[in-house]
């Protein structure tokens, strides 16, 4: 009798979390494929794709906040590129250095690399704006990318730093013994062993760019439209096109970060978007 | 990389840089321009006075104290209130993970995945459409016969933050809180739980002290997240009263130009987290530390 109540307690709860976790995402999928929803049906009364074809370009369309969202996901694919290669140049070498060397004002360095983890981030971005606003920075492309490799480096430098940290110092000690130059030992040794970890750290900071959402919404409107921000302006009166931009970022987040979860701390993960 | 070669060749004769110096550099300036320097005149235009160029004074938190104290109180509130509460969902959840591997848990365990890889942007628009007066929760509570429709769940307010903030959160905190449960090894639960001591008591005296850090560490993340974040509330809440600091921020900046004020919500939003932030940092230096010890 326990048993039975025990089972079906856990199947409730299954149930009930079942909904709770997936309501919201279906509310996505349904309303992306919505074509006619008379309230109050629990279903569409009439489904189809118009809405993704719409927004991918595919179909031409004269409805009223029709959106093209491939300009913004070519401008947001081009920002995470450029983002992912400035990061992973500047946070490579700086994990590698925290990793190996013993460094004067270490604490302080690290200090520097937590704070922006440690507190709200909002205020900072509105400081960059009035930064930016004075030298011309504001509103622009350039402008928006330093945001996102600010977001990105923070990441980048500790996965990097953990990265080399893992490998054995007598592995590139030995290189050096047999004549290999500091630089070839770092990049016939360290370099391979770590590319498991630093390509995870790539894809990181890449779906952080791809997903930014605050820095880009102060530093960019209302000149440079990444997809987060049309999402964003199109949720407001087109609930449809803003569940097909939401789905396509959604996919690539969930996809990739199961992929590299196992690389991650797990505190990362958290402080996405 | 440019800074790796010349790292790599310091050979030639009298100027020896440390190796880490280049290797540094371009990390740090680039740290301290983008974040040190804003961070920093984040406390400066808080005190700065608008009228008078150059001068400081408290008029900005006068101003904030006077336009905003309800969205502190607000924002402080629903911080400590879903800092809790995904707490103590997040322990049960985990509790029952450690407790019982079965096929339920194995989904549930799955399902729970999910959210932690969703950005808030998205999250965001998935609650503004389930969450809705005509949304989807609206409408299969209806044809379960428990909300009538004509008066639907107003949920863009506070129960609304709370459910987004839940739906993020609580599986973060597992993730984290549970990872500290697998290291508990069931010789001790055994033990108790043979010694004669119940379920709860197992959980109470056994299973949560012993796991205190990691819950702990959850909910510093857990509630620093929740009082710096942006998106969620912007699209909920928007410019209704009360809304969170995060939220009037914005609306400082965006329709007034009015950083003085602005900064002050900020520092005030700092000053929220000085406790957690303080915890935060000491313990990750302690760990890199060790770490480096090793």
């Amino acid at each position: 009798m326990r048993s039975v109540l025990k089972k079906s307690g856990e199947l409730a709860l299954l149930v009930v979390v079942f909904l709770a976790v997936v309501g919201p995402m279906a509310s996505l999928v349904i309303w992306s494929v919505a074509q006619k929803w008379y309230w109050p049906n629990l279903l569409p009364q009439e489904i189809s794709f118009d809405y993704w074809r719409q927004a991918l370009g595919l179909q031409t369309s004269m409805a009223i906040g029709a959106v093209s969202i491939v300009s913004a996901f070519l401008l947001s694919l081009g920002i995470a590129l450029a983002t992912v290669v400035a990061s992973m140049a500047i946070s490579i070498p700086a994990g590698y250095a925290l990793a190996k060397y013993k460094i004067p004002f270490g604490t302080a360095i690290m200090f520097l690399f937590l704070l922006p983890n440690a507190f709200p981030q909002q205020p900072v971005f509105v400081n960059i704006l009035r930064i930016f606003t004075k030298a011309g920075l504001a509103g622009t492309i350039p402008g928006v990318m330093l945001i996102h490799i600010l977001v990105g480096l923070v990441f980048g430098v500790w996965i990097t730093s953990a990265t080399f940290r893992a490998i054995p110092p007598s592995l590139e000690e030995a290189a050096r013994s047999v004549g290999a130059s500091a630089f070839v030992a770092f990049y016939r040794i360290a370099l391979p062993l770590a590319a498991p970890g630093l390509l995870s750290s790539a894809v990181f900071v890449f779906l952080t760019s791809l997903d930014e959402f605050t820095g880009t919404f102060f530093v960019g409107l209302p000149f440079v439209n990444t997809l987060p921000l049309t999402l964003y302006s199109s949720s407001g009166y087109n609930l449809q096109f803003a569940s097909v931009i939401a789905l396509i970022l959604l996919v690539p987040s969930v996809v990739f970060m199961l992929l590299i979860q196992k690389v991650l701390k797990a505190e990362y993960v958290g402080g996405m978007g | 990389m440019g800074a790796v070669s010349s790292a790599a060749l310091p050979r030639r004769g009298e100027l020896r840089l440390p190796p880490y110096l280049p290797l540094l550099f371009p990390a740090v300036a680039f740290m301290l321009a983008m974040y040190g320097w804003p961070f920093l005149s984040s406390f400066y235009q808080s005190f700065s006075v608008a009228a008078r160029e150059g001068a400081l004074g408290l008029d900005n938190y006068a101003k904030a104290w006077e336009l905003y104290r309800k969205d502190i109180a607000f924002t402080f509130a629903a911080t400590i209130l879903n800092t809790f509460l995904a707490g103590v969902v997040a322990v049960l959840f985990s509790v029952y993970f450690r407790l019982r591997q079965n096929r339920v848990s194995a989904i549930l365990a799955a399902l729970f995945k999910l959210p932690i890889f969703i950005p808030f942007v998205v999250v965001s628009q998935m609650m503004t459409s389930f969450l809705a007066p005509h949304g989807l929760l609206n409408i299969a509570l209806a044809q379960l016969g428990l909300v009538d429709l004509e008066r639907p769940l107003q949920l863009f307010n506070f129960a609304g933050l709370s459910f987004g903030f839940a739906w993020k959160q609580v599986p973060f905190a597992v993730l984290i809180i549970h990872g500290g449960f697998q290291m508990i090894d069931n010789s001790y639960i055994e033990a108790a739980r043979s010694s004669g001591a119940g379920m709860l008591k197992v959980i109470l005296r056994v299973l949560v002290p012993m796991n205190k850090s990691s819950i702990v560490a959850a909910l510093v993340l857990v509630y620093s997240s929740i009082v710096g974040t942006f998106t969620l509330p912007y699209m909920i809440i928007g410019g209704k009263t009360p809304t969170t600091i995060t939220v009037d921020i914005a609306h400082r900046v965006n329709y007034f130009r009015d950083f003085g004020v602005a900064n002050a919500l900020g520092v005030c939003s700092y000053v929220m987290v000085i406790f957690t932030a303080a915890y935060y940092l000491k313990s990750r230096i302690r760990e890199a530390r060790q770490e480096a010890a090793r």
